[in-house]
This record gives structure tokens, C-alpha cells and sequence, in this order.
């Protein structure tokens, strides 16, 4: 009986929680992006000529196919993260694809048409080299894939193991390449460096050594940047210190010397500190290399050179030239240059690769994007014409990973911003208000100055409403006078970008590990702006920060970005405009010491911006913007400014006090020791969160008071000894001004990664127990208790009683990746848990199955309290799933902002993909619902309107005539 | 109802529609017969005027056993004074009377929060204050009592237990803004002294 009512209870409580999506809601207010990651093989499928398959590999661990007509993908496949599923190398051969995965663990074969897998190998241990597709009479049937110690040849149509041989000396030889020409053979090159280079010859049907010979080679210290093999079976290579060419045929018998071949007998020289480097082609992998190679003398020269009887002719001098390619199409190969045509633009031609003559007619013209970086990539898919002409079309990538697809003559048929697969961290900004809009605003926002000014200043702003309006129509008049092919459509660009009702809409400012800011648009995922920050290094930290918001109409909003640079611990700021993306031209202090952390202060100046404050190495503190009015604002507040910071390698906590000059003095300090365990991550409480309640009721409507200390600091620790039975989780919750450790908790036989959130007066965390081997949720809740100590103001310096701490555990039946908390305008709705799971799902948790005080008998206080009984087992409900089958592919973080309704906030999940939707944790309270029957309701207003009409006209006719009775 | 005949002479009422259609036509059909009839019916009256109120007002027929001069009232008078005393002293008790009645309501209508537990409420709060408001009407209605003073307090203790009970009532039921969860939303997030940043090393 009690387990009914505890069910009954249950399914009472979900009736409240559940919230889905209606199978018509789908898109309507939720967007998803798919990436793929910085592209590191594509290959075109030339196997026909009406394919529009492009096969991409990136290092993202994907492999994927992409329209190149469109730029969509075709399908996508994920491997591991991290160098298990590393794409090693990609090789396409008619509709097979056959991908080398996880430093030589794994070889693939794919279906290139639907993506499916036809085959999988696994390989021997082995650090991968390198792979090749080996032709046998003009037919390619096999594969071989060179190790550090062995190589293999698997069957390319079952990928079966042909045979797999040791290599000769492999503890001294670096073997580095394969290569065959389809003569039944396959050659191994391999290189003691500064020494000499070592050829083994294979045999394909038995893997027989035929022959081996090591060729002196001095100068040479790697055989992959400075050689390649072309014009049947001859290794060319070249020497920046000696400018010189050396080749070798590698079939001969007699020859042991490699021929040595000076530049300058070709009037060349590569530039000084240059490692040139050699691009050769093989079209058919059963066909010898073509005797046409490019020279790489400078970053932007490059030469087409022939190799013919020995000798070596010049057929196209390159200079300028950014990058070189050669493309093949049917029995024509083509070299495709691109050159640099002004500031602006690039002109990319085709050139005959064994003439180096021109192409007539098949310039296309790159134009460079001023906020993106420089080529660095070109991939040419050619294709002959009917008149047997050989056109193009051409993909560049670009060092901010962006792929630009163009048709002659110049016209970009798609973009793909790549490095949107890497987001780093993100914030939403309001969208400004029209000016319409800002004028009424300012009305309320200054102060009142008599009745009569009021009342002229809300008439002349209705005045101006007016006219606006009208503007509108007559606009819309004129423009239904025009044809409708002239009219544009109602686009967003960012000109007419403006808030709307609800302020549901908001720019997203994305940063990127590459470097590159976006500005996108929440409602339909649109880039509004693309800012390339060159010159970042690729392990540089970054923090966003927003330092006005559109809230102060005549100043612009102003985001800043600290980027340091992890190596030097130096540090820059880019301070921007986050609706327009320009940067702005404030003066931005010049940082010259390493930056340890930096703090947004509420403090604003005259011009509205917070003030941000960076603390260097020496704990000395730049403020940002530094007025006059700022320096005496921070001289009047320095006592109350505390930071903390937090040093994880030394397991050390400290605190700082501001004084009045700007230098600090440490006021706490707290050192956690490494030796037993280490802090993972430490998480105040967010700037923009808003409590509504500052207790709970109890079912005896007495008060719960909650402890409500924005110093709050939690720290999760966890042990260095990750034995199963030895290893804990540890969290501390620390008041970061005073250092006081509020509370401590210790989760035996726990693992990490802990993902933990912290809000409000509660903490939830994750983590692994190891010895149930499941996932475990954990809530601490701290509350004052009855009453509130100080109601009127929080003081970490006066706070003589510890807080109530109620903690809870529960079992959690999946993964997660990531979790964060719901949040709105002004807390009133209840709040709700994102949890992003390995499987892509974002789950919307309650947080009221988050509550340590779910009792384990219920009673009729608890019943009134609303409190479900304590169940260990965390349920999942699949309309729980905000993204339904919308999956975003290894989520990193979800970043969630609260809207201008109450009942709804935004929520971005970026990782692989980027997906945004709206949540509304208590349902839409506050606005009607999708469905609402307006016609109905319209319908029945008006309907009762004319019968009261009407029967009030027949009761005055019926009371005259009883009157005339 | 009142009619006219086709000749402009107001003659009188009848009660019942059928009869007056009846009488319509057959006045119709012989109007100078049917005047006679009715000219002899009510004798005495001018036939411009209504029947029965001619018998009404002229007061020259009495009825039967009907006499002109009030008959002298001797033996009634203390009994009359004993009976205004009960009335009054029923009429202060009244509120007080009531109290049993409205405590089985009350206990009926259970501590729920709904729409009739709360009508009963309204309405035993209601009649009280009603009571109490029209304290003075009351006052006069006991004038000619003797004890008017105790029957007005014991009027005035009646409708305050009754007002009292219904208070208590709400009280049972959680209307009433007694505890501290009821001031809960009013209570202002408190201001914040330090301010504080920070975060791990960059």
C-alpha cells in the first residue's frame, strides 16, 4: 500500500516536470550545426564524373562525406577522441575508401556511397609510417601499410592479410615511405640519419625480400620532407644546404651513388632557412609517378620542373605562388596554382602539367576575407569538359580551418567555418534596441523633471512611434507596388538586427581554439560576423568577459577577451564591439608580466563599462578601463575587494585583499597537499544568477532559510592514488573571502571526472563510483536554518554560525559529459539540470529529484511539502530529452542564458556540433501556448457579444409589450 | 385590465383573459345589453368607476357583526411586556445560537482549501461583521426592552464568538498570514559587502 502511494506520489510529481517538444515545435524555436573539425585529408570522388561526393578526414577524429555541391554532409562517422581514433592516413580507390586509424591499430575500408563499412582489419602493434595502395597490371588490388618494424599487405577487396614481414634492421633504419609502380614490386624506404638511405625491395605475391641496398646519404635527416619518388621508380631529393638536387633510380643494381644535381646549374636558389620541399603525383597507384614535380624554393615561389634521361628541365616559373597542387582527370593532369593577385584577392590557374603551359579561361578569383586567415590548403577536383577541355572547381582551406568551395569563375558555391567544432567559451548578448525602442527607454531611464517636461517628452516619443509607423506602411505599400522577385526577403543581416518582444533572441559570441570569433545568431544559427585573431598559439587559454551590455543605448556594448599564451604566460586583450564584431578602439593597457587571472568587477564608469581587473605574477593589479573616475571609484572600495586564486600544481589556495594602491596583500591562505590529492576545478557561483526565495517552506509553513553566500567558492579535489579501493572524491566549499572552509565532503571508492555544478545554496556533483562501478550524483544543500542571521546585508566577515548542510546520493543510469543548471531572469521558475550524455542526449533533469530533503517515509509534512520520496535510482524519461533525436556530437559545454520570459531560458550546447534550443523548466507559465484555439476563443467572445445584443433588444421589445398590457 | 370600448367608455376589469375576451365580443355583439347588466350588478356606483372599489369606499354596507368603537384591552398589557422581552432576549441570543450550528459546519466542511469549504467560511465570517455593523438598527429594535444594555452586550459577545470562530476557522485552514513563510516572498535578497573574483591560474 505505501509502495502504491510512493508510486502514486511519483508519477503525481512527473505530471508537473514532464516537458517535451510537440513533434510540430520541431525547429521552430531549436537549430542544429554539424562540424566536422579542421580537414586534414579530402579527397574528391573522381571514380564518375557526375560525383558530388567530397571525403574528408579531419582531426576531429572524423571521417565524413560532404555534397560538394552544397556543402552538406552526406554522413559522418566519429571515431574516439584523442589519438586511438587519429586518422592516420586516407585512401580513396573507386568507391572504396581505406582509412588507417589510431597510429596503425586499425585499417578500414569504406563505402564511399552510403558510408557504410566493408571491411575492418586490425593491424599488429606498431607505430603506423605509412600506407599505399599497390597496383598489380594496371588493377589495384592491394594495400600495404608500413610500420616501424614490419610491413603488411592486406586484400583491398576483403581485407584480408596477404602477408606481413619483419623489416631488416629495423632498430637502426627509420623506414619512412612505400612506393610501387604496378611491376609486381614494392620498395621500402628507409633512412639512418646523416648517414644513408636504405631501399628493400618486396615481392607482392610473398612479401620475399628481391634485393636490399643502402646508399649513402649524408646530408640527409628525413626522408619524408625532403624526398619523393617520381618518373618510374626514380627518388628525388633535395638538399637546402648544398642547393642541390640528388636522384636515384631505385631499381638499378650498379648505381650506389645517389647524383648530385646544383641548382645553380638551373639558375635556382632557395631561399635561406628554407626547407624546400618536392610535390609529386601519381595519378593510378598501378602506374608509375609522372615525371613532372613542383619546387618549393620559398613560402611563395614555386617551380614546375620535368626530370627527363637524367636530366632536369624547367618547364613554369611560379612567383609569386601560395600553393601549388596537381589534379588529374581521365589521362590529363593538371597543375593548379594559386598566386596572389592584389591585398584582396588570389587568382588560382590551371596549368598543363607536362608543358606548363596555361589553361585558357580557367582563372578563378579567391577573394580573401579580411576577418579570416590565409589560404593554407588547396584541394582542385578537375573534371574534362565535353570538348575534352579540363575545367575545375577548387576547395581552399583556410589557417582558420574554413573551407571555401568556388566554381569558375570565381563563384563560391559554399563555406564551411570549421573551426566551429572547437568553441572554446561563449556568451549571449541582448540585441540592441531600435531606436524607436531606445527612445522610449530613455523616457523611464532618466530621472523625472517635472510633470509638464514628462508630459512633451511622451508625446513627442509617441509622436515618433507614429511616424515610424507610418514609415513602415508606406514602405510596405511601395514595396507591394514592386514586383516580387525585386523584393528582398526579410533576411537578417546585421543591419536589421534589433530585439525583439521578448528578448528570445540574442547574438551568441563564440570564441574558437583556432582563434577566430563568431558573432551568430540564436533564432536561426545565421553568422552575423567572423573576426580572425591571427597568431594564437594553438594551447592559448581564453576568457570572455562582458564589460557593457545594450543596456546603455548610446554607448555600444563592449565584450573583452584575455587570451595568454600558456607557454609564456604572457597575455593580450581583444576588446570588441559583440554585435558588430569590430574592435574597438579603446586604449587597452599594456600587459608586459605574466597574467595569473583577472575579475569583472559591478563597478562601472562614467561610460557604463565594468571595470575588469588583471592581476599579474607579482599580484599587482591592472585595471581596464583605468580613468580617473575608476582609480578613485577602486581607492573608495579597495577594502571590500577580495580575489582569490587557486594554483593546482602546488595545491594552494590563496586570498587577496585589494588596498588602496593597487597592490594586494594576502589575507588567507589553504594548501590542500598534492601528495595525497589534487584540485580539479574550482567554481564560484555565476555573476547573473538571481535567487527569488531566500528559504523553502516546510509542510509545518515554518521557514527554511537557505544559506545564500556569494563568496561561495567550491573545490573538488581527487586523490592522486587512483586504486580503486584507495581513490576518493573531495569537496570543499570554501568562502573565498574569509577562507573559511564551510563544509567538507569526502566520496570513498569515487573517481573522476566530477562534473559539478554550483548554484544558489546547493551543489551537484558527479562522479564514478568505482566500487559499484556506476555513476553517482551527490547534492549538498546548506541552509541557515530557521532564521536569517543578518536579512539585510551578507557579510563573510560576520557570520558566526556554520550552515545546516544536508547532502543526498543517487544512482545515475548513464554517462555524462557535461552539466550545467538552468537559468532566468529572476529565479522564480524552478530550476532544472542539463546534463549532456556520451550518446549526444541533453537531459533536463528537475531538480527536485535533486533535493536532500526527499525523505525515506513519507509523511504528511513531506506530502505537503511536494517532496518525492527518496528513490536511489535516478529515472530517465526519454521526453526529458530537450534535443530529441537532434544528437550533438561530443558535448563540451552548454552555456545557458536567461531570456526576458521568466518561464524560459536559452540553452547552447557546442562540442562537435552546436545546438540551441529553449527550455522551460516550469512550463510557459507566461505566454500562451503554441496550440492556443484563438479562433475558437475569438469565435465564442464574439458570438456571446452579439447574443447579449440581441437578446437585450428582445427583452426591451418584450418588456413594452407587457407594459402596453 | 383595463379596456375601451368601441364607444370610448371605460367600464371596468375582469380578471381572467378568457372571460375578458368573451366579454369583449359579446359587448361587441350587444353593447347596450351587456351596460345594463352591469349597471345593475353595482347598483349604487357611477359606471365610470371600478366595481370592487366602490364597494371598498363606500362605506355604507359593513359586514356582519362589525363594530365602529375599539373594544377596550385590559387583561393583556403584562403578558404583552413578558412576550417584547422574549423577543428581544430572542433576538439577542440569536448569534449566540448559531455558534453550535456553525461549529458541525465547520467541522463538516474539513480544513481543505476549495471552493465551498471557503463559501462557508466567507459566509460565516460575513454575517457577524454584518451583524456588527448594524449594531444601532438592532439597538432600536430592543428599545422597548428593559434589559436593552445586557441583551445588546450579550448580541454584541454573540456575533464576536461568532466572528471569533470563523477566524479560527481560517486559521485552521492556512488563510491566515501567521507564519513566517507567509512574509517569505517580501523578504529582500540581502546586499552584498564584499565583492569577490577570482579562479584558478590561467
Amino acid at each position: 500500500m505505501a509502495c502504491l502511494a510512493v508510486r502514486l506520489a511519483i508519477s503525481l510529481s512527473l505530471l508537473f516536470t514532464a516537458s517535451a517538444v510537440f513533434e510540430d515545435q520541431v525547429g521552430k524555436f531549436d537549430w542544429r550545426q554539424q562540424f566536422i573539425g579542421k580537414v586534414r585529408f579530402a579527397l574528391f570522388d573522381t571514380h564518375s564524373q557526375a560525383s558530388k561526393k567530397l571525403l574528408v578526414a579531419t582531426d576531429k577524429n572524423v571521417f565524413a562525406s560532404l555534397n560538394s555541391r552544397t556543402g552538406d554532409l552526406l554522413w559522418r562517422h566519429l571515431d574516439k577522441t584523442g589519438p586511438d581514433g587519429h586518422v592516420d592516413s586516407l585512401l580513396m580507390y573507386g568507391q572504396d575508401a581505406v582509412v588507417v586509424v589510431g597510429n596503425g591499430r586499425l585499417l578500414r575500408s569504406w563505402e564511399t556511397a552510403v558510408g557504410g563499412l566493408k571491411w575492418e582489419t586490425v593491424l599488429d602493434t606498431g607505430s603506423f609510417q605509412a600506407a599505399a595502395l599497390v597496383g598489380v597490371q594496371d588493377f589495384v588490388k592491394y594495400v600495404a601499410v608500413l610500420k616501424k618494424t614490419a610491413i603488411s599487405l592486406h586484400d583491398l577487396s576483403s581485407g584480408g592479410q596477404i602477408w606481413v614481414e619483419n623489416l631488416p634492421d629495423s632498430d637502426t633504419v627509420q623506414y619512412q615511405s612505400i612506393y610501387s609502380e604496378g611491376n609486381g614490386l614494392v620498395f621500402v624506404l628507409g633512412l639512418v640519419p646523416n648517414s644513408h638511405v636504405v631501399i628493400v625491395e618486396y615481392k607482392i605475391e610473398d612479401g620475399e625480400i628481391m634485393n636490399k641496398k643502402s646508399i649513402r646519404a649524408a646530408w640527409m635527416s628525413s626522408l619524408e620532407s625532403s624526398c619523393a619518388v617520381i618518373s618510374s621508380g626514380i627518388l628525388l631529393c633535395v638538399d637546402q644546404i648544398t642547393q642541390s638536387l640528388y636522384t636515384l633510380p631505385l631499381q638499378s643494381v650498379e648505381q650506389n651513388e645517389m647524383k648530385q644535381i646544383h641548382l645553380q646549374t638551373l639558375d635556382l636558389e632557395v631561399a635561406s632557412g628554407f626547407q624546400p620541399v618536392l610535390t609529386s603525383t601519381q595519378p593510378n597507384p598501378a602506374q608509375p609517378p609522372l615525371a613532372e614535380f613542383f619546387l618549393q624554393l620559398s613560402p611563395d615561389h614555386h617551380i614546375l620542373l620535368q626530370l627527363e634521361d637524367g636530366l632536369i628541365a624547367l618547364l613554369r616559373d611560379f612567383n609569386p605562388s601560395n600553393l601549388v597542387t596537381f589534379a588529374t582527370t581521365g589521362e590529363k593532369t593538371v597543375a593548379a596554382v594559386m598566386s596572389p593577385k592584389n591585398e584582396t584577392a588570389c587568382s588560382i590557374n590551371l596549368f598543363s602539367a607536362d608543358t606548363g603551359r596555361r589553361h585558357l579561361d580557367t582563372t578563378i578569383i579567391y577573394h580573401l576575407d579580411p576577418n579570416g586567415g590565409k589560404p593554407n590548403m588547396l584541394y582542385v577536383h578537375a573534371f574534362l569538359k565535353k570538348d575534352d577541355s579540363v575545367a575545375y572547381r577548387v576547395m581552399v582551406q583556410t589557417e582558420d580551418h574554413m573551407l571555401t568551395f568556388l566554381q569558375q569563375p570565381g563563384r563560391v558555391v559554399w563555406m564551411r567555418e570549421e573551426a566551429l567544432a572547437d568553441v572554446v567559451t561563449m556568451e549571449m548578448v541582448d540585441l540592441p534596441l531600435t531606436g524607436t525602442q531606445a527612445e522610449l527607454e530613455g523616457e523611464f531611464g532618466k530621472k523625472a523633471d517635472g510633470l509638464f517636461s514628462m508630459v512633451i517628452k511622451r508625446l513627442s516619443s509617441q509622436i515618433i512611434l507614429l511616424q515610424t509607423w507610418l514609415g513602415h506602411l508606406w514602405k510596405l505599400f511601395y514595396d507591394a507596388r514592386k514586383p516580387r522577385s525585386s523584393v528582398k526577403n526579410d533576411e537578417i543581416t546585421i543591419e536589421n538586427l534589433s530585439r525583439d518582444e521578448f528578448n528570445l533572441q540574442k547574438m551568441m559570441v563564440m570564441v574558437t581554439a583556432s582563434g577566430k570569433l563568431f558573432g551568430i545568431d540564436s533564432k536561426s544559427g545565421t553568422i552575423l560576423w567572423r573576426h580572425y585573431l591571427e597568431n594564437i598559439q594553438p594551447n592559448s587559454a581564453f576568457k570572455l568577459m562582458v564589460q557593457r551590455t545594450t543596456a546603455h543605448f548610446p554607448h555600444p556594448p563592449q565584450c573583452t577577451l584575455l587570451i595568454k599564451d600558456k607557454d609564456t604566460g604572457l597575455a593580450s586583450l581583444h576588446v570588441f564591439n559583440p554585435i558588430f564584431g569590430k574592435k574597438s578602439h579603446s586604449s587597452v593597457p599594456a600587459l608586459p608580466r605574466p597574467i595569473l587571472q583577472t575579475i569583472l568587477l559591478p563597478i562601472i564608469d562614467q561610460d557604463y563599462a565594468k571595470v575588469l581587473l588583471i592581476i599579474d605574477d607579482q599580484y599587482k593589479v591592472t585595471a581596464f578601463p583605468s580613468t580617473k573616475n575608476i582609480l578613485q571609484q577602486l581607492q573608495d572600495t579597495a577594502s571590500s575587494i577580495f580575489f582569490y586564486l587557486v594554483d593546482s600544481s602546488q595545491g594552494k589556495l590563496s586570498g587577496f585583499r585589494l588596498r588602496k594602491d593597487l597592490s594586494t596583500e594576502l589575507i588567507w591562505e589553504a594548501v590542500i597537499p598534492t601528495e595525497v590529492q589534487k584540485i580539479v576545478a574550482v567554481k564560484g557561483k555565476r555573476a547573473n544568477e538571481h535567487v527569488h526565495s531566500q528559504g523553502r517552506v516546510m509542510g509545518d509553513r515554518s521557514v527554511l532559510y537557505k544559506y545564500l553566500n556569494p563568496n561561495l567558492l567550491a573545490v573538488v579535489t581527487e586523490s592522486t592514488d587512483t586504486h580503486q579501493e584507495r581513490s576518493f572524491v573531495g569537496i570543499f566549499l570554501i568562502d573565498g573571502v574569509t577562507g573559511r572552509i564551510v563544509h567538507e565532503a569526502v566520496q570513498r571508492k569515487a573517481k573522476g571526472p566530477v562534473h559539478f555544478v554550483h548554484s544558489e545554496n546547493w551543489v551537484v556533483y558527479v562522479y564514478w563510483n568505482s566500487k559499484f562501478r556506476r555513476n553517482e550524483f551527490s547534492v549538498l544543500e546548506l541552509f541557515e536554518g530557521a532564521e536569517l542571521y543578518n536579512s539585510t546585508v551578507f557579510s563573510s566577515l560576520d557570520r558566526p554560525r556554520p550552515p545546516q548542510v544536508l547532502q543526498q546520493s543517487y544512482i545515475f543510469p548513464a554517462g555524462i559529459t557535461t552539466l550545467e543548471a538552468t537559468l532566468t531572469e529572476k529565479g522564480i521558475t524552478s530550476r532544472h539540470l542539463l546534463v549532456g550524455l556520451p550518446s549526444g542526449s541533453i537531459l533536463s533533469l528537475p531538480k527536485l529529484f535533486l533535493d536532500p530533503r526527499r525523505p525515506e517515509m513519507v509523511s504528511e509534512q513531506t506530502r505537503e511539502e511536494n517532496l518525492i520520496p527518496y528513490a536511489p535510482e535516478m529515472p530517465i524519461r526519454t521526453e526529458w530529452f530537450i534535443n530529441y533525436n537532434q544528437t550533438v556530437s561530443r558535448v563540451r559545454g552548454i552555456h545557458t542564458a536567461p531570456s526576458g520570459l521568466e518561464s524560459t531560458c536559452l540553452v547552447v550546447a557546442y562540442g562537435l556540433d552546436i545546438y540551441q534550443t529553449r527550455v522551460f523548466p516550469s512550463k510557459q507559465f507566461d505566454v500562451l501556448k503554441d496550440d492556443y484555439d484563438y479562433v475558437l476563443i475569438s469565435s465564442v467572445l464574439f458570438g456571446l457579444f452579439f447574443a447579449t445584443m440581441i437578446s437585450k433588444r428582445l427583452a426591451e421589445v418584450k418588456l413594452l409589450n407587457r407594459a402596453w398590457r | 385590465m383595463v379596456f375601451i370600448h368601441d364607444k370610448g367608455v371605460l367600464t371596468g376589469s375582469m380578471t381572467s383573459p378568457g372571460s375578458q375576451g368573451g366579454g369583449a365580443v359579446s359587448t361587441r355583439g350587444g353593447a347596450a345589453a351587456k351596460r345594463m347588466k352591469w349597471a345593475l350588478e353595482l347598483s349604487l356606483g357611477n359606471s365610470r368607476n371600478r366595481g370592487d372599489r366602490q364597494s371598498k369606499e363606500g362605506d355604507v354596507m359593513y359586514p356582519v357583526g362589525y363594530s365602529d368603537k375599539p373594544v377596550q384591552d385590559t387583561s393583556v398589557q403584562e403578558a404583552d411586556r413578558n412576550l417584547v422581552e422574549k423577543r428581544c432576549w430572542d433576538v439577542a441570543l440569536g448569534p449566540l445560537k448559531q455558534i453550535p450550528m456553525n461549529l458541525f459546519i465547520m467541522y463538516m466542511s474539513g480544513n481543505t482549501i476549495s471552493i465551498f469549504p471557503i463559501m462557508m467560511v466567507c459566509m460565516m465570517a460575513w454575517r457577524p461583521i454584518q451583524a456588527l455593523m448594524s449594531m444601532s438598527a438592532t439597538f432600536k429594535l430592543l428599545e422597548s426592552s428593559s434589559q436593552q444594555w445586557l441583551q445588546g452586550l450579550v448580541y454584541l459577545v454573540g456575533n464576536l464568538l461568532g466572528s471569533a470562530l470563523a477566524i479560527y476557522k481560517c486559521q485552521s485552514m492556512g488563510l491566515l498570514p501567521t507564519h513566517s513563510s507567509d512574509w517569505l516572498a517580501f523578504i529582500e535578497p540581502p546586499q552584498r559587502m564584499e565583492i569577490m573574483g577570482g579562479g584558478m591560474i590561467m
